[in-house]
């Protein structure tokens, strides 16, 4: 009797301990590491009329920690459509870039998407053909002011056919070359190369002199894809080619223009052109040296720009200009042409429908609106919006030389942006393997074929 | 069996031992299923499957990155294997004999790496390894042993045994504990004997320690190799597999496969793929140690 009475106390208690051990843990996995949860709302008691209570749900990775100027944007756009829209309540949850895309990715893999969120554009093809995303091409025609306050061929990279599917948070270039021209003074190169045999030459000079030449942190593997490849790729190649790919016209990785590029990678390699850790370090470390004036250039994005403005000891900061990487001569490409332009973009989810999907769309207006643009203009990021009139003098020295750099020019295709995850793997890996000499060119420009046909069946 | 000498009903016994059979089929059974589920079909989330039958198992057996990181897995657990259980096993020896002073000071100052999380370790030795900030390099160019200075995370030909080290250093205190235990089951009266019979040092380590611990020596490589065997956080945080794909590891193949390339498909087939392998390499395990039970 005892034994049995004893039993049952023993598997309570066993019960017990699974849900206590069960409970914490849970409500941890929603709020753990970098993520938060907000709930903005307004709830305006005593509004004339009976408002429908409608909330959205809204993922994105607009944290004010890593996303600065851009984060305060949206949260004024936001701010702004909840004070408009009484019983609109938007539930957030925002994590920082590097494990946003990972859990986004999970999260549509369960088919657990947001109302709305944030993609990549190389995203896109799968969303679409899992029927995840929804278009928002009959919107876009309805409001001609909206669609005509985007900055030129900002739709690129979301648009298949010819819908468009989402609206880009921002245009930017992936690949601006920053140098020191004090270094590049001091070594006796007085003008920043023109093409690319000189620079080449300014390479090798650099590199005798003791200073490191390009400062790479290729850790994450996308930085010498996105921020040096794409362009260089496309000086080689030029764009036509790109399209090629993409369309599955023919053009293949293997071609002797694409080699070259690789091959051209290489050649700064060989040439001692980047730091010996290229592989180990990060993005945000390969700016380190180039504070130090150990590095004479590191080539990032233009989201870069801000930092540096911020990080940079006074006299590298003086000394920095921006520049492209040089033309190559003789071949394909656009001499003055940088890649970039809009790879992530606010979406729906296809699931929306009626008053829902409205106040989405609402929601997506704000946050492409010219007010918006100026925020961001004035934080010192670029918008894909034409920003209303903004305030000149919040503008750094290095946003104003970007602005002027990019006015003169036009963005092509970052690699990322298009080719499927798959493929862009193997060139990130590749491209590691490429600076420390694990592979010829040859031979990674026909893995990455092979992948690239192996996506094509 | 088991029930009849304590004479309780098969019935009870199975009431007890519910809560933690069903927490089991949840977090393992079921996963593994979906697994072997998944590994039929070409899927990247969403609705669409396509069924591709074994063609995703035979991808796997001609693919050379996979085996690439298997093989890099093997390198970690012979390294491992040597230096989780072997250093340990050289400080028990330490630990029983009298000329070692303050022997719990020492005991907790090797287990506190164990409680340490896997990404603090990882950040902490990408620091040491550091090529011109790192304190490894910083100490021997101090010592002029410049000819050893090495890129420790960037050099294909090294990065491999770089990354064992964390995995070593961490883990020598459970293995140390797990020892230390073993031994102290060892009746003092039969250590006194062989101490008596001129069994000292070395000799009793090797004729009266080993021998009687030998079990449990046993279930520690085997830890050792289904530990290593899983082993990601650690690399993926130091090199991230890199340079290219030099150190590699199994769960990160399966990993980059499934949530960069997004190919979950082919993913959960790599996974089931490190499965049977580790099954194999347990089993292969047991049958060279011999174990009678």
């Amino acid at each position: 009797m005892y034994k049995k009475l004893m039993a049952l106390l023993l598997v309570g208690a066993l019960l017990m301990s699974l849900l206590v051990g069960c409970g914490p843990k849970e409500e941890a996995a929603s709020n753990d590491g970098d993520a938060q949860e907000t709930t903005g709302g307004t709830t305006e008691e005593g509004a004339e009329q009976e408002v429908e209570e409608i909330e959205l749900t809204f993922m994105h990775n607009l944290l004010e920690e890593t996303e600065g100027g851009a984060a305060i944007a949206f949260r004024d756009a936001i701010d702004k459509v909840l004070s408009e829209n009484p019983g609109l309540t938007i539930t957030e949850e925002a994590l920082a870039s590097s494990s946003y895309h990972t859990k986004i990715k999970t999260t549509a893999a369960g088919n657990e998407l947001p109302d709305i969120f944030v993609i990549r554009a190389s995203m896109l093809d799968m969303l679409i053909e899992t029927e995840l995303v929804g278009s928002i091409d009959e919107d876009l025609n309805a409001d001609t002011d909206w669609k005509d306050g985007f900055l030129d061929g900002s739709f690129q990279a979301f648009s298949r056919g010819d819908k468009v599917y989402g609206i880009p948070l921002s245009a930017k270039s992936t690949s601006v070359v920053f140098y020191n021209e004090d270094i590049f003074n001091e070594v006796g190169i007085e003008q920043f190369p023109q093409n690319f045999e000189e620079f080449k030459q300014a390479v090798a000079t650099l590199a005798e002199n003791g200073y490191t030449p390009i400062s790479l942190g290729n850790k994450d593997k996308w930085v010498a894809q996105s921020c040096i490849i794409s362009t260089l790729g496309d000086r080689f190649t030029g764009t036509e080619w790109f399209d090629s790919i993409l369309s599955e016209g023919g053009a293949s990785f293997t071609d002797q223009e694409f080699v070259n590029a690789l091959n051209a990678m290489k050649e700064l390699a060989d040439l001692n052109g980047f730091n010996e850790d290229s592989s180990s370090i990060d993005n945000m470390q390969q700016r380190t040296p180039y504070y130090n004036k150990e590095a004479a250039m590191f080539i990032e994005g233009a989201w870069a720009i801000g930092d540096v403005s911020k990080d940079a000891p006074e006299d590298v900061l003086k000394a920095t200009k921006l520049a492209l990487l040089p033309p190559v001569e003789g071949s394909k490409g656009r001499a003055d042409a940088f890649s970039g332009g809009s790879s992530v973009a606010f979406v729906i989810n296809s699931e929306l429908s009626g008053e829902k999907r409205a106040l989405a769309v609402e929601v997506l207006k704000a946050l492409s609106s010219p007010e918006y643009g100026k925020t961001m203009t004035e934080y010192n990021k670029f918008a894909a919006v034409k920003p209303a009139a903004y305030d000149e003098s919040k503008l750094t020295e290095l946003t104003k030389q970007y602005m002027e750099l990019a006015g003169k020019t036009t963005f092509t295709p970052v690699y990322d942006a298009y080719l499927s995850p798959a493929v862009i793997e193997v060139i990130n890996s590749g491209l590691q393997e490429l600076v420390i000499d694990l592979v010829t060119p040859e031979e990674l420009a026909d893995k990455i074929q092979k992948e690239y046909e192996r996506t094509l069946e | 069996m088991a029930g009849n000498r304590f004479n309780v009903k098969k019935k009870t016994i199975w009431i007890a031992l519910s809560p933690s059979i069903a927490f089991f089929v949840f977090i393992v059974v079921i996963p593994l299923v979906l697994s072997i589920y998944f590994s039929f079909y070409n899927w990247s989330g969403g609705p669409n499957m396509k069924f591709v039958g074994l063609e995703n198992y035979k991808e796997l057996l001609m693919d050379g990155d996979f085996w690439g990181s298997f093989r890099n897995n093997l390198y970690i657990i012979v390294l491992c294997v040597i230096g989780q259980i072997g250093i340990p096993l050289v400080l028990c020896g330490l630990f029983i004999s009298r000329t070692l002073k303050f022997k719990e000071f020492h005991r907790t100052v090797i287990f506190i790496p164990v409680v340490l999380s896997a990404v603090v370790i990882g950040f902490l030795w990408s620091m040491i390894y550091s090529k011109d900030m790192g304190i490894l390099n910083l100490i021997l160019r101090s010592l002029s042993m410049e000819g050893l200075i090495r890129n420790w995370l960037n050099d294909p030909d090294i990065v491999l045994r770089s990354v064992s080290a964390p995995l070593i250093w961490q883990y020598i205190g459970v293995y140390l504990v797990i020892f230390m235990s073993a031994i102290q089951g060892i009746p003092q009266s039969v250590l006194e004997v062989a101490e008596l019979d001129g069994a000292v040092g070395f000799k009793k380590l090797r004729y009266v320690v080993f021998p009687l611990i030998s079990n449990t020596i046993k279930v520690a490589i085997m830890l050792c190799i289904s530990g290593n065997m899983k082993v990601f956080d650690h690399i993926y945080i130091m090199t991230g597999g890199g340079p290219g794909k030099s150190s590699m590891v199994m769960a990160q193949y399966a990993y980059t496969n499934s949530f960069e390339m997004f190919k979950l498909g082919y993913g959960s087939t790599i996974s089931i793929g490190i499965l049977v392998l580790s099954m194999t390499l347990i089993m292969l395990s047991r049958k060279l140690g011999g174990a009678k039970n």
